[in-house]
């Protein structure tokens, strides 16, 4: 297990090293060059020799490379061309709000999805069935943002139940030292902070989540259906063991690999979907600000956060195939 | 009828009737697939036809209509209501339906191309050729779609064109890997070998024996991808990333800045997004229908 595990973390170095250069050659390939990228409009030509003498632009580009990738290491991701702060201090306020909606809405799309298709399959061929596939099929075809605005409009704008924007009302006072508002509002023990940041969470997580859900449920649906007709469920069942046994034991910890393969490949969905559904609640997150980034052409903020998610990203998948190996001992051999 | 004849009309009956009859003749009995041939049909004849559907120009502007307050709902004249500038919106929509299916095909005609290329060659040559070339893709999938796309807007700067090209450089990866599968899975086929037996040269190996055998895959998520495609690029609009004349009638674009006026004019928000679900749908189905249909593990069964 070990090995697999070292082996799996070795094989993330080739992909960490592609990336850095894939997003060096990026600045690079930016209108007007790196140095434009952060003086931004006001660029003289003077002031693009004195940056390029500065961040060493004109020196070799293996020598360049080498500096970035060093800087980079150190944690050092340059400075925002709009608030003049280090962006890795930005992106330490910014990811967290990002993670709990992505949480969040994978936790709903879990709870909810998982249940679903398994019962779907139970009741192969029937209205529940075939609802659940409509539902899942609706689930695929509609854009998240546009979810995230119906969603918004029936329970925010209509209803009023739910805030429309942001990720606190501005009259709690909350101190944030993790920056997880949840967390947060837990840790200072304010209960009224708990459940004013889990209403304005509430939407966007849904919005985020639902369409993951129709996903899980139609994956789940088709493993266990896959399942059910093993030799080994109809021993199991045949030896008379009590059919929630069967299910439990026998049916879902099989389905479960499927499951879990799709729970990965969901994850660059969900990285991608929170960009605009924070677009649609106006939540601070890497989203909002990635968006705001480009606008601006605020180039250091982009190819930090950018290399950050995508960072982030492949360990998600790390930890995926890790607990695959570990729900399934087959794979650990090989 | 002697014996001859008979045997002769067995062998007729029995005959295979190939792979795309069969999988038309599995098609035409999905109900679903047929749904969505409809969604689909119906979605290149408005964007066709536009002109003739459209009861105003996609930009023409009424501000006179927008006295009253934003912004007026649907009536007998503005089927589906008028925008914050005073635009047509059933017009809007329906010239939309052009650009979406434009979009659309521009962006998986060029992540097929692309992919197919780099996947076919991977997967013939193998080698180093090939650990390069997959490795390059799985990088490229190491990040998530969206920000990849953006990460291209940023480079090329926004625009219609622009955001094909980032959408249609996202699925490169993915066509490039399914195509690499599948002419892995068909190059050690007996057909093959005989191919190179009698001397056959590589690239009409390549082209006629091997590639066509590794289609179906392809053309089922071809399908799927200018489903996705869509999404993307409205999603790009939506962000503001797209076309940077505003009066351009792109579905995503038009969302933009329509949650202000959900409490006042929700058809502004809902009539764009229920065009591109309808359109997204079709192509959904009949990618579902095509996949039960050429997918040999379904085959035999309905």
């Amino acid at each position: 297990m070990l090995q697999f595990v070292v082996r799996r973390l070795l094989l993330l170095v080739p992909i960490l090293l592609g990336l850095s250069i894939l997003v060096f050659v990026w600045i690079r390939a930016l209108p007007g060059g790196p140095a434009q990228a952060l003086l931004g409009e006001r660029a003289t030509d003077e002031s693009r020799a004195a940056i390029e003498r500065q961040y060493g632009l004109d020196k070799p580009v293996h020598i360049q490379y080498w500096s970035y990738l060093r800087t980079t290491a150190q944690g050092d991701l340059g400075t925002s061309v709009t608030t003049r702060r280090p962006v890795t201090e930005e992106l330490k306020q910014r990811f967290p709000a990002t993670i709990e909606l992505t949480l969040a809405a994978l936790l709903f799309a879990l709870v909810l999805g998982i249940p679903l298709g398994f019962v779907a399959a139970k009741r192969y061929g029937t209205a529940v069935d075939h609802g659940s596939l409509i539902v899942s099929l609706l689930g695929v075809s509609i854009p998240v943002f546009f979810l995230a605005i119906l969603l918004k409009y029936v329970f925010a704008v209509k209803l009023g139940l739910l805030p429309t924007v942001g990720r606190i009302s501005a009259r709690i006072d909350l101190n944030h030292p993790t920056n997880f508002y949840l967390l947060d509002a837990l840790l200072a023990g304010d209960f009224n902070a708990f459940w004013d940041s889990f209403k304005h969470l509430l939407l966007p997580a849904v919005a985020l989540g639902s369409i993951p859900l129709a996903i899980i449920a139609r994956i789940t649906r088709a493993a266990v259906l896959d399942v059910q007709n093993e030799d080994y469920v109809r021993t199991a069942r045949a030896k008379g063991l009590p059919p929630r046994v069967v299910d439990e034991r026998h049916i879902f910890r099989n389905a479960l690999l499927p499951i879990v393969t799709i729970i990965g490949l969901q994850a660059g969905l969900l990285l991608s979907g929170a960009v605009l559904t924070e677009t649609v609640f106006a939540f601070p997150g890497m989203g909002t600000w990635l968006v705001e980034a480009i606008k601006n052409r605020n180039y250091p903020v982009l190819q930090g956060g950018i290399l950050f998610v995508s960072l982030v990203f492949v360990l998600v998948n790390l930890l995926v195939d890790v607990l695959y190996a570990v729900i399934n001992p087959r794979i650990r051999v090989s | 009828m002697s014996v001859a004849q008979a045997e002769a009309r067995e062998i007729q009956l029995e005959a295979p009737s190939g792979l795309w009859r069969e999988a038309w003749r599995r098609l035409r009995r999905n109900p679903g697939a047929i749904v969505g041939f409809v969604l689909v049909v119906l979605f290149v004849i408005v964007a066709v036809f536009a002109p003739l559907i459209a009861t105003h120009g996609p930009r023409e502007q009424n501000l006179a209509l927008l006295q009253g307050s934003c912004c007026p709902g649907p009536s007998a004249s503005h089927l589906f209501g008028v925008d914050a500038l005073g635009r047509d919106v059933f017009s809007r929509v329906v010239y939309g339906a052009r650009f979406s299916l434009l979009i659309g095909v521009v962006a998986v005609t060029v992540g097929l191309s692309v992919g197919l290329l780099i996947g076919s060659v991977a997967g013939y040559l193998g080698g180093w050729i090939d650990s390069i070339l997959m490795r390059l893709m799985d990088i490229m999938l190491s990040i998530p779609g969206l920000l990849l796309a953006i990460g291209i807007v940023a480079a090329l700067g926004p625009g219609l064109t622009q955001i094909m090209i980032a959408v249609g450089a996202t699925q490169v990866p993915i066509f490039a890997r399914l195509l690499r599968g599948s002419i892995l899975a068909t190059r050690e086929a007996d057909y093959v070998l005989a191919a190179r037996a009698v001397g056959v040269k590589k690239r009409s190996i390549l082209v006629s024996h091997i590639l066509p055998n590794s289609l179906s895959p392809v053309i089922v998520q071809g399908t799927l991808a200018l489903a996705t495609a869509i999404i993307d690029v409205a999603g790009l609009g939506f962000l503001g990333l797209g076309p940077q004349d505003p009066s351009t009638p792109e579905w995503g674009t038009m969302l933009t800045d329509t949650t202000r006026y959900l409490q006042t004019a929700p058809h502004l928000a809902l009539i764009p997004g229920a065009a591109i679900v309808v359109s997204v749908l079709g192509f959904n189905l009949i990618g579902d229908g095509l996949r039960e249909a050429l997918d040999p593990r379904f085959r035999g069964r309905g």
